[in-house]
């Protein structure tokens, strides 16, 4: 086969990113494919015992492993979901304030300067049963107080505790879409005689739309591997209710020393996000098709 | 009778007064053109019209009507943005389709009113695009497009040709004064280009800070400038003024003199002066010539410039196209 001179000159300043690939990914990825095949431990990581996809059989017969599914996507959803929704309202209701006062933007983006995992240790503090402020005063005030951390009630503290952090990003983004809106667009429109709902709905929102896709893909990938904020504040929780996909599988691995199958729950995971980005992809191809025939 | 009147109207942003306070009737199915240098604040006083700026004080009525607290939705006015300003999500059927849509018109009106606006702009065949699947001009002609669909008492065009390239401003030009003599409607429309206003208007109005230097037709503004700064503003090249012992010979501070009025003579002439360079148009020529007292000249004729660099030559007036002005700049007749 013959190759044009930009053909070759392509593959030469293709060649650093395709060493690069194999040297970071194609590695762990290998092992990772060994280790999911095989009977491992810690005493036995150098010489793996291929077993075949017994451990994937194991995974997928623990109810655990499918409680911590159910947890990530539900945590995923319900998160990205909410913090969406908060960060576009408060995007629309400030947008005056802050693009007047700019050094308000600053304070809000506050919550997000602080570590995952000490906001988690900090709540874990201020919530604590017997030590914890929010408890002591509620009890105080009002002669009791909800039992944030226990197995009922986990779930939404932790919801409301990544919300409180990661609203801020949400913010950010539909901010900066907000305003990049034109000022004679929405001028346009209320000469059109739009009202001010009429606007945000007809106009606003639609032309705000790939951000909205965006934020909400970013917020749910980041609530769905959810880790070190949960670690922090509940850990598994009681009876396991706050485990996570990414705690169970740390805690296969590290506690259980079961590394076959916290690799084949990693692999599952993989393989769950592969499919997720591929359906969203087919799915744009198709309403792109279905605009540009219309 | 006045459709549209600016009573007193002025316009302070902050400490910087931008329009004074400023008296205007415009006609029923008048084009108007309001012209100025950048900043005069031709802009301004357009969007205080439109109501998409609050005025600082003064009436604004419409057809008798005080809309100075209107909101700019009710004024019954339409705009078309220098930007085009058109809704990027949607189709160029469901841009020109909104305006009817907020007031709650039928569908089957609505398709009907767009389908005729589509006919007269030439856009049918984009009907289904999105705006950025248009050129320059086919974008201007939807912004266009919205605005007639409406019905407005009057539209208000923002430098809409500005982002063009020359021949296809030429074009959109004359579609647009087309458009005016088939709706009949009144139009105000805010440029810089002189040209444009000269062409198009059926009276200017000539903006300087904030200010109406004058107001008239096209013709009035070339033959009795009301002073210098539309003497200078109208008409291209720039009126020639001879200041000095010269006007003060002819009993002003200032005189003015257009390129087209002076004249290359043999012999004898009023000025003499060498020929600094020579500006080709093909079908006319401007001359630069550096005459002593009177200073440097711009002489235009027709055809091919019959004279070269570095020429001695002899200028002469044209009989009764002398302008002269006092010492505020005011006309003198
Ligand atoms: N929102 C505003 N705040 C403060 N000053 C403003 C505002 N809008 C306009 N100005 C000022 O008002 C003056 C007139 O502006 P305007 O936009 O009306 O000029 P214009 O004649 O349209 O100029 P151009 O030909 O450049 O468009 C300018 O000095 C400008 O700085
Ligand atoms: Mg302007």
């Amino acid at each position: 086969m013959h190759s044009t001179p930009q053909q070759r000159e392509g593959r030469l300043l293709l060649a650093p990113l395709v060493a690069f690939l194999i040297v970071f990914l194609s590695f762990p990825a290998l092992v990772d494919i060994v280790y999911a095949l095989s009977d491992v431990t810690f005493q036995t990581m150098r010489a793996p015992q291929i077993v075949g996809f017994r451990n994937f059989g194991v995974v997928l017969a623990d109810p655990e492993f499918w409680a911590a599914c159910w947890f990530s996507l539900r945590f995923g959803v319900l998160t990205a979901i909410i913090e969406c929704g908060l960060g576009l309202a408060l995007a629309i209701f400030l947008s005056p304030i802050v693009s007047r006062h700019g050094w308000t933007l600053a304070l809000i983006m506050l919550p997000m300067m602080v570590a995952p995992s000490m906001v988690g240790l900090m709540y874990r503090l201020v919530l604590h049963e017997f030590a914890g402020p929010l408890p002591h005063y509620l009890t105080l005030w009002f002669g009791t107080s909800p039992a944030f951390l226990d197995a009922n009630n986990a779930f939404w503290t932790l919801v409301v505790v990544e919300v409180l952090q990661w609203t801020p990003f949400a913010f950010l983004l539909f901010h900066v879409a907000y305003i990049s809106i034109p000022a004679e667009i929405r001028e346009a429109a209320a000469m059109d005689r739009a009202t001010a709902w009429k606007i945000l709905w007809r106009i606003e929102l639609p032309m705000m739309k790939a951000t909205i896709a965006i934020a909400l893909g970013i917020r749910f990938i980041d609530g769905f591997r959810v880790f070190d904020n949960v670690f922090g504040l509940t850990g598994a929780g009681a009876g396991g209710s706050t485990m996570s996909l990414s705690i169970y599988i740390y805690q296969s691995f590290f506690k259980g020393g079961q590394i076959g199958q916290a690799v084949a729950a990693s692999v599952l995971m993989f393989l769950a996000s592969l499919v997720v980005l591929y359906g969203a992809a087919v799915l744009k191809a198709q309403l792109d098709r279905r605009r540009m025939a219309a | 009778m006045a459709q549209i009147t600016l009573d007193g109207v002025n316009k302070v942003f902050g400490k910087n007064t931008v329009i004074p306070s400023l008296n205007l009737e415009i006609g029923k199915g008048e084009f108007v053109v309001f012209v100025g240098p950048s900043g005069s604040g031709k802009s301004t006083l357009l969007r205080l019209i439109a109501g998409l700026e609050e005025t600082s004080g003064g009436r604004i009525s419409i057809e008798g009507k005080d809309v100075t607290m209107t909101p700019c939705g009710e004024r019954g006015l339409a705009m078309v943005f220098q930007s085009y300003a058109l809704y990027p999500h949607m189709t160029v059927r469901q841009n020109m389709a909104f305006p009817l849509e907020m007031v709650g018109e039928s569908k089957a009106s609505t398709a009907a009113k767009v389908e005729d606006a589509a006919r007269v702009l030439d856009l049918t065949r984009f009907l289904e695009r999105r705006p950025s699947q248009l050129s320059g001009g086919q974008r201007q002609r939807v912004a266009i497009g919205r605005a007639i669909v409406r019905n407005p008492t009057a539209f208000l065009f923002d430098e809409p040709l500005s982002n063009l390239d020359a021949a296809l401003r030429g074009s959109m030009r004359l579609e647009i004064m087309k458009l005016h003599q088939q709706l009949e409607s009144t139009m105000i429309y805010v440029t810089h280009d002189q040209v444009e206003a000269m062409t198009m208007a059926d009276r200017i109005v000539v903006l300087n800070h904030g200010v109406i230097e004058q107001v008239g037709t096209p013709q009035e503004l070339y033959e009795r400038p009301a002073n210098l700064f539309v003497a200078e503003f109208i008409g291209a090249p720039k009126m020639n003024r001879i200041g000095g012992r010269i006007a003060a010979a002819m009993g002003a501070e200032t005189i003015g003199i257009r390129p087209e009025h002076l004249r290359i003579v043999e012999g004898e002439g009023t000025w003499q002066g060498s020929v600094e360079l020579t500006e080709n148009l093909g079908a006319e020529s401007h001359v630069h010539v550096l005459c002593g007292e009177a200073g440097s000249l711009v002489v235009r004729m027709a055809g091919a410039p019959s004279v070269k660099a570095g020429d001695k030559i002899n200028l002469s007036p044209a009989e009764g196209f002398t302008y002269r002005f006092d010492h505020e700049g005011k006309a003198l007749r």
